[in-house]
């Protein structure tokens, strides 16, 4: 499907029509600023208007929503970050960098491994032990979620 | 007021800063709030929401459907597991027929989401529904410093979903600071992201942004940090030397968990709260 459609056809992805490339979004986000433009959410979304593309600069959002709360024409700017971050996992599959992070929720059902150590530490300050679980794993399985 | 919530403490804080952990049951209990735990809840599904959504949603119905098996609100103590169950929660509530898919899903695990109750950052619950005369009222040993406050995003945005404070000028955690008898102070960029979602992605942003916004505390005078998030603490504290290289510059600026100042001002030790695990060193002298 064309990168435009299938944006359109999600909830959040309705709003990209309301953009009109004023660049406040731009302006106010602090990963435009740090990385000298390199991530460019107005250029980011006239992209995909415009040549339907998608590349890897949509992974340097910090999903702040500072782009959201300040665009003008109630573009959701950082929902669409989001969305378009879904469909890149759809056509490239899952970045490496998150890929440890899938592997430790299939194992245990939190983001990183806790452990006999964590938990040792937790029970020498008086906390209750941290369980994993194994019900996150049949959820990635069922939703197709895994790498 | 409801005074027992359901208690979800996420990933990062019992892998990384079980002191926050420690520190917040020690409040609740002082302001008698009652902690039901979770013990093998897991995760809100946060990072799901870039990688598939159905598998987003699912995770977090499933830890949504626990506390209201338990027929408790239910209290978090991470701005991302307050933006990711929180928006869940209301986008499966407010639309019958994902609900429906999201409930054929958790059916493989014996778990329904009937959309029964709601979802608070303790931030909220303290500010909203004890309230700061209530907490003024617990402080035995008020704290004389000066207090840089870090809201973190995912507290107050997107705003028109979360609905809580005003993202544009807040005023909850700087009113919870002065409820200690500490000075919350002005600073440069105070609403800026600590920049620890595009840590795996790209680290030298990520540290730049903790960085400047360290300096930023730095120039303002502040003798302490706090933060409500633990991944933001992370960003502030564990992360405090790898950024202080990456910058070129000193910090040595003590970050605290809001429930650690708060603790103290109510006559806690610090070793009650766990001050002794903060990494950037925390005086406990300099709270008189």
């Amino acid at each position: 499907m064309d990168l435009r459609e299938e944006i359109l056809s999600e909830i959040d992805g309705k709003t990209l029509n309301y953009c009109f490339s004023c660049g406040m979004c731009t302006g106010g986000c602090p990963s435009a600023r740090i990385s000298d433009s390199r991530y460019n959410p107005r250029k980011i979304l006239h992209r995909a208007v415009i040549e339907g593309k998608l590349e890897d600069d949509i992974w340097l959002c910090t999903n702040c929503y500072t782009c959201q709360e300040r665009c003008p024409t109630k573009t959701k700017v950082a929902d669409l970050l989001s969305l378009m971050r879904r469909i890149y996992v759809k056509e490239k599959g899952i970045p490496d960098f998150i890929k440890p992070l899938v592997e430790n929720l299939e194992a245990c059902g939190f983001t990183a491994q806790i452990g006999e150590l964590e938990n040792k530490r937790r029970e020498r300050m008086g906390l209750p032990e941290v369980k994993h679980n194994t019900e996150i794993k049949k959820i990635i399985e069922k939703t197709g979620g895994g790498l | 007021m409801t005074d027992k919530y359901a208690y979800f403490i996420g990933c990062t804080t019992p892998f990384r800063v079980s002191n926050y952990d420690l520190s917040t049951r020690k409040v609740m209990d002082k302001l008698g709030i009652e902690l039901v735990d979770m013990p093998d809840a897991g995760c809100c599904g946060l990072y799901y929401e870039l990688i598939n959504e159905k598998t987003y949603l699912a995770m977090a119905a499933r830890v949504l459907s626990m506390a209201e098996d338990l027929k408790l609100d239910l209290m978090v103590l991470c701005n991302g597991c307050n933006g990711s169950l929180f928006r869940a929660n209301k986008k499966l509530k407010e639309n019958p027929e994902l609900k429906g898919e999201v409930n054929e899903i958790l059916a493989g695990i014996d778990r329904q989401f009937k959309g029964t109750i709601d979802v608070k950052h303790y931030v909220k619950v303290l500010w909203e529904d004890v309230g700061v005369d209530k907490i003024k009222e617990k402080v035995t040993k008020p704290i004389n410093l000066k207090v840089a406050a870090h809201y973190g995003c995912h507290l107050m945005k997107p705003s028109e979903e979360i609905m809580f404070d005003n993202p544009k000028d807040p005023a909850s955690l700087d009113e919870l600071i002065e409820a200690t008898g500490a000075e919350s102070i002005d600073y440069y960029d105070k609403a800026q992201c600590c920049g620890g979602y595009v840590l795996a992605a790209d680290k030298d942003i990520a540290y730049a942004m903790t960085g400047q916004k360290l300096q930023n505390v730095k120039k303002a005078g502040a003798d302490a940090m706090v933060t409500v998030c633990p991944f933001c603490n992370v960003m502030y504290d564990a992360n405090q030397k790898a950024v202080e290289s990456a910058i070129g510059q000193e910090l040595k600026i003590p970050v605290l968990h809001y429930p650690q100042l708060l603790g103290l001002a109510m006559g806690y030790e610090p070793k009650d709260l766990g001050l002794e695990q903060n990494r950037a060193r925390v005086d406990p002298k300099m709270f008189g």
